[in-house]
């Protein structure tokens, strides 16, 4: 590239940049909204999944009866329990949220009792009280257990509270709508707003202003991702492994996948004005699928199928292990990377046909 | 026997602040007229017009519309009106038919939607979206809104800006068959030949003041027994334009043109002929013609109606 | 009266017609209440997935009280489907045979380190000496090493059903060493809270409400800016302005339209929840439908407010996006509200959405209400009069009147 491209492509970049930074609305959705969703989610389903600081409720009880079931409660962990006078009181304690669940002995029925609200926090409250169950049934005859698993992470980050792992996906998640956007919102925005047909009639390339769109699209990803990880890290206390190296990589590639992807909306809508709510209904959708908020395996069949053609899943998955949250094969982090910078690499090129058509 | 005027304003004013956009301005619109307001960009005509619609208050002046007077525009009066805005859009999801429903319903006495449909050529669009119509469709179709409830007086803002000669022949016939059907219709345009075609009585506006009123002709005719000569102005400098001076009234450059205008043709005619036989580039693209609006607007505000 | 009826025919026509106002106002609504509503009811539950796990058996087989075996046998039998169709709960997958099997293999770790498997179960050597030892002494109990692969949830969710399996082949060797008596013991039950009416709990009687405020929320929140600021900016509203339509007629018109849409919201999203996900909560009461009409008119009168903040549509609408996340999620709409800090918390209070899907819910006897009724009922009320009062003096309407 001679030296006239560069500084053409400098100004580009420069126009580019200011454009973006102008747009206060498109700049605020872009950083505000991840941010926004690890603060709320963070708060509201956080700690979840961490078997620390679980509210238990028991009834109190006198004699053996009571004191077993202390004892297995306490054998369960660092759990709080909180005594009540009366089962009513028990089950109140639950519906305004003191307790997280509760134990009851009822007719010489050992009954748990939760939230139904409470969907997914439900869960490791079961497993919990599946172990205090166990741990009854034997005291209840003099016996302990006699077998007892012992748990051994290998690789990513073991027992960590459900906002850890969201983190990344959050992420990822953001990352795609950013680099969806930059085509199937910004660029055809521009072309519907015949900016583009000025541009093109100047003896600059198409290409050139396509790779100041990809420039600048990656320095927000990066400044957004940065700062939402950043964020995590500071309010939230979180500890994250990251290699630098592989998180770069992901960034660049996935943004430039998710370009990629957004040229094929581009391409494939009759209007520049539908190729922008298409994306952002797209990118919902997989919002909801690709594992990010709720694990995948709970999902009916048809959607854990759907899911695996998700882009977003991998891209959430690449993520978790470029830091350090979950383990996979290099080899697949790297095909990963590959096939969304491929996608973006094939794709992206046909968009400099897209700003050349003529609009209809 | 005078049928008094459908339309009389008396010191009309409306002010922003220090600025006085329509200053203390009288006229009156004859029945069954054309009546064509003049001006140049800023020159008040737009305020004026947006009072007569009923969408902005005037200072102070008094409107007699209708024979009634008030100090503003009401409901009871624009049910009698038809408006055709310069801008304005439509629900870009309606069909045509739909609109002219709408616009159907705001009315007590509204027309049925096949003859206005009808009436602006539109009746094979009737169910078309609105985002599915050409530019000189929509027109007739904020045209067939102003006309919905049979009005008494149109107000018809710039009705051909940015259409296509075709479309404006069309809104021309429009406004004749409204005229010969009695309506009253105040037009303002930047169109000297639309002027010239459709109006039968003129203001010329400017700073917020009317400098002139009259028919086409009387109006032309202040410039007196006025000749205009235009000829090619290619190779004609500034000092040759300053020797022409004498020879007429007055003698400017218009874009590609030199325009000049005199009373005694023959002598400046004689004039001309002479200069240009001693150069390379003659006399060409010679016009001879009678003094028409735009010159009129020229004369009066230095400024010329198409800005 | 028939300018304000085709006003507001008028209103909900273009917004179907609209591909992108019908995706928001009645697809998404339906697409979440489905989707949600299928995620929801299988959570817990291993449903149809297979999970793929790892075994290494590193105890020498013996003739007696072969624990070890037993376990084996166990996972092995859980992987192995009755008939061709039926899915297992396992897939276990062997170790390498040719592999010294003192230590798990390095690429079985791997393999649990990437996802291949979601856990590897190690029986260790000595295991049934260590069983014995556990029952007849007070040495402790035997371990089982799980190995697991860390910030993975389908590692979590091996974990959860090994623990599970594990449990019950506690109580089944100490049966069979004669320690345990199944027959005299207890059982257990694990129950939800029971609501007012004693239904058993169903997820998408608890979504449907919410979902039906969000329906009118987005309708409110994006619609009434939109398309007010749009008409504005377009000139749509100003050719209606040199006829005698008023500006107070429109507005008639226009929220009559708004009630008809989310009337249709409502038929869409109950048909679809009761008839296709059966829901059984009876919505026809008076104090329900109270607060549906109550969310309708609240979020009417947002959305009104929002357009008189905003100066153009561009602006309206990112208002609306910054204000839909946390309105929505910090207003109880899809899980019940915990521990929040202070700020969310102000939030919770001062947002209309946390009373009306309070009230709603108490009122269908969903939940138990967290505010008293008059209190649910009052503050929307507050908010309704408060967003009318700064929008009928901010709002302009490009004429003077």
């Amino acid at each position: 590239m001679g030296g006239g491209t560069m500084r053409s492509l400098h100004a580009l970049v420069r126009a580019e940049m200011a454009t973006f930074v102008r747009d206060r609305a498109s700049l605020l959705l872009t950083f505000l909204f991840p941010v926004l969703f690890i603060l709320i989610f963070g708060s509201l389903m956080g700690d979840m999944g961490s078997t620390d600081d679980i509210a238990i409720g028991v009834v109190a009880t006198r004699g053996d009866a009571g004191d077993s079931l202390r004892t297995a409660i306490s054998a369960s962990g660092t759990l709080r329990f909180n005594e009540y006078e009366t089962v009513e009181q028990l089950l109140q304690g639950i519906e305004t949220g003191s307790l997280d669940f509760g134990v009851v002995w009822e007719d010489g029925l050992l009954v748990f009792y939760y939230d139904p609200r409470r969907i997914q926090e439900n869960v490791p409250f079961q497993e919990v009280a599946r172990g205090i169950a166990s741990r009854l049934r034997l005291a209840a005859q003099g016996l302990e257990p006699v077998v007892v698993l012992r748990t051994i992470p290998v690789g990513g980050q073991p027992e960590v509270p459900w906002i850890h792992v969201a983190v990344p996906g959050i992420l990822a998640f953001s990352i795609l709508s950013a680099g969806l956007s930059a085509i199937a919102g910004h660029v055809t925005s521009m072309k519907q707003r015949k900016l583009l047909d000025r541009l093109i009639v100047t003896p600059m390339r198409p290409t050139l202003f396509l790779l100041a769109v990809v420039i600048v699209r990656l320095l927000v990803t990066f400044a957004s991702t940065l700062i939402t990880l950043l964020l995590a890290v500071v309010v939230f206390g979180l500890r994250f492994d990251v290699n630098w190296l592989q998180y770069c990589v992901l960034v660049v590639s996935a943004t430039v996948g998710m370009m990629g992807l957004g040229t094929a909306i581009s391409l494939l809508v009759r209007q520049a004005s539908s190729a922008g709510h298409i994306s952002t209904i797209l990118s919902i959708t997989m919002m909801f699928i690709s594992g990010i908020y709720f694990p995948i395996e709970i999902m009916p069949r048809f959607l854990r199928v759907i899911s695996y053609a998700t882009p977003l899943r991998h891209m959430a998955e690449a993520m978790r292990y470029a830091t350090g949250v979950m383990e996979m094969s290099p080899a697949r982090f790297w095909i990963i990377s590959a096939a969304l910078f491929a996608l973006g690499a094939l794709l992206l090129p046909l968009l400099a046909r897209y700003v050349v058509r003529s609009g209809r | 026997m005078d049928t008094p005027p459908i339309v009389s304003i008396r010191r009309l004013t409306k002010h922003y602040g220090a600025v006085r956009a329509v200053d203390g301005i009288s006229f009156d619109v004859r029945d069954a007229s054309v009546f064509t307001l003049l001006g140049p960009n800023g020159a008040g005509k737009t305020t004026t017009l947006e009072i007569l619609e009923g969408i902005r208050r005037p200072n102070a002046g008094d409107l007699t519309v209708f024979g009634r007077t008030v100090r503003h525009v009401d409901r009871g009066l624009k049910e009698e009106m038809g408006v055709l805005l310069q801008e304005g859009g439509f629900e870009p999801y309606l069909r045509v038919r739909e609109v002219l429903q709408l616009f159907s319903s705001f009315f007590r006495r509204p027309r049925p939607i096949e003859e206005v449909l009808a009436d602006v050529a539109l009746t094979e669009k009737a169910s078309a979206l609105v985002r599915t119509l050409s530019g000189g469709q929509k027109q007739r179709l904020a045209i067939a809104t102003a006309l919905i409830n049979d009005p008494r007086l149109v107000f018809l803002d710039e009705p051909t800006t940015g259409l296509d000669p075709q479309a404006r022949r069309n809104i021309w016939a429009i406004a004749e068959r409204l005229r010969t059907a009695g309506k009253a219709i105040i037009l303002t345009t930047h169109y000297m030949e639309e002027a010239e075609a459709l109006s039968d009585d003129v203001a010329v506006m400017d700073h917020g003041t009317i400098i002139a009123t009259g028919t086409p002709r009387e109006l032309c005719a202040q410039l007196g027994q006025t000749t205009i000569i235009e000829f090619d102005a290619s190779g004609v400098g500034s000092e040759e334009l300053s020797t022409l001076q004498g020879c007429c009234r007055a003698i400017r450059q218009d874009g590609s043109l030199v325009v000049a205008e005199t009373d005694d043709f023959l002598k400046t005619m004689e004039h001309l002929l002479a200069w240009s036989a001693n150069r390379a580039e003659g006399l060409r693209d010679i016009t001879v013609r009678q003094p028409n609006l735009e010159d009129v607007f020229l004369t009066l505000t230095g400024r010329r109606l198409r800005e | 009266m028939k300018d304000c009826r085709r006003l507001a025919r008028v209103h909900v026509t273009t917004a179907l017609r609209e591909r992108v106002t019908f995706f928001w106002y009645l697809v998404f609504p339906l697409f979440l209440l489905v989707i949600l509503t299928l995620i929801f009811s299988n959570i817990g539950s291993v449903g149809d997935l297979t999970l793929p796990i790892g075994l290494v058996n590193q105890e020498t087989p013996s003739a007696t009280a072969d624990f070890a075996t037993i376990i084996e046998d166990v996972f092995l039998s859980l992987s192995q489907a009755g008939t061709a169709s039926q899915t297992t709960l396992f897939d276990l997958r062997s170790p390498d045979p040719t592999h010294d099997a003192s230590a798990p293999s390095e690429s079985q770790l791997n393999a649990v380190r990437n996802g291949d498997i979601t856990a590897l179960l190690l029986i260790p050597e000595g295991f049934n000496q260590d069983v014995l030892k556990a029952v007849t002494t007070d040495s402790g109990p035997a371990t089982l090493t799980v190995y697991l692969s860390g910030g993975r949830s389908s590692s979590e969710l091996a974990e959860s059903v090994i623990e599970q399996v594990i449990a019950g082949l506690d109580e089944q060797i100490l049966t069979t060493l004669g320690r345990f008596d199944p027959l005299s013991t207890f059982a257990v039950e694990h129950r939800t809270i029971a609501a007012a009416d004693d239904e058993p709990f169903q997820y998408v009687d608890f979504l449907l409400p919410g979902i039906l405020l969000m329906g009118f929320f987005t309708t409110g929140l994006f619609g009434v800016p939109g398309t007010i600021l749009f008409g504005r900016d377009r000139g749509i509203l100003r050719r209606y302005w040199v006829t005698p339509l008023t500006v107070p007629r429109y507005l008639a018109g226009f929220s009559m339209g708004h009630g008809a849409l989310c009337l249709l919201q409502f038929v869409c999203l109950w048909l679809v929840g009761r008839f296709a996900l059966g829901a059984t909560v009876v919505i026809f009461r008076p104090l329900p439908l109270l607060f549906l009409v109550l969310g309708a008119v609240t979020f009417l009168a947002f959305g009104f407010f929002v357009a008189s903040v905003a100066r153009t549509a561009n602006a309206g609408m990112a208002i609306a996006n910054i204000l839909n996340m946390p309105m929505m999620f910090l207003g109880g709409l899809f899980f019940p509200i915990g521990d929040l800090p202070l700020a969310l918390r102000a939030v919770m209070y001062v947002n209309p959405m946390t009373y009306l899907a309070d009230g709603l819910r108490g009122t269908l006897g969903i939940d138990v209400a967290m505010f008293p009724l008059p209190v649910a009922l009052a503050v929307p009320a507050a908010w309704t009069l408060v967003c009318i009062v700064v929008a009928g003096s901010r709002l302009r309407w490009g004429v003077e009147r």
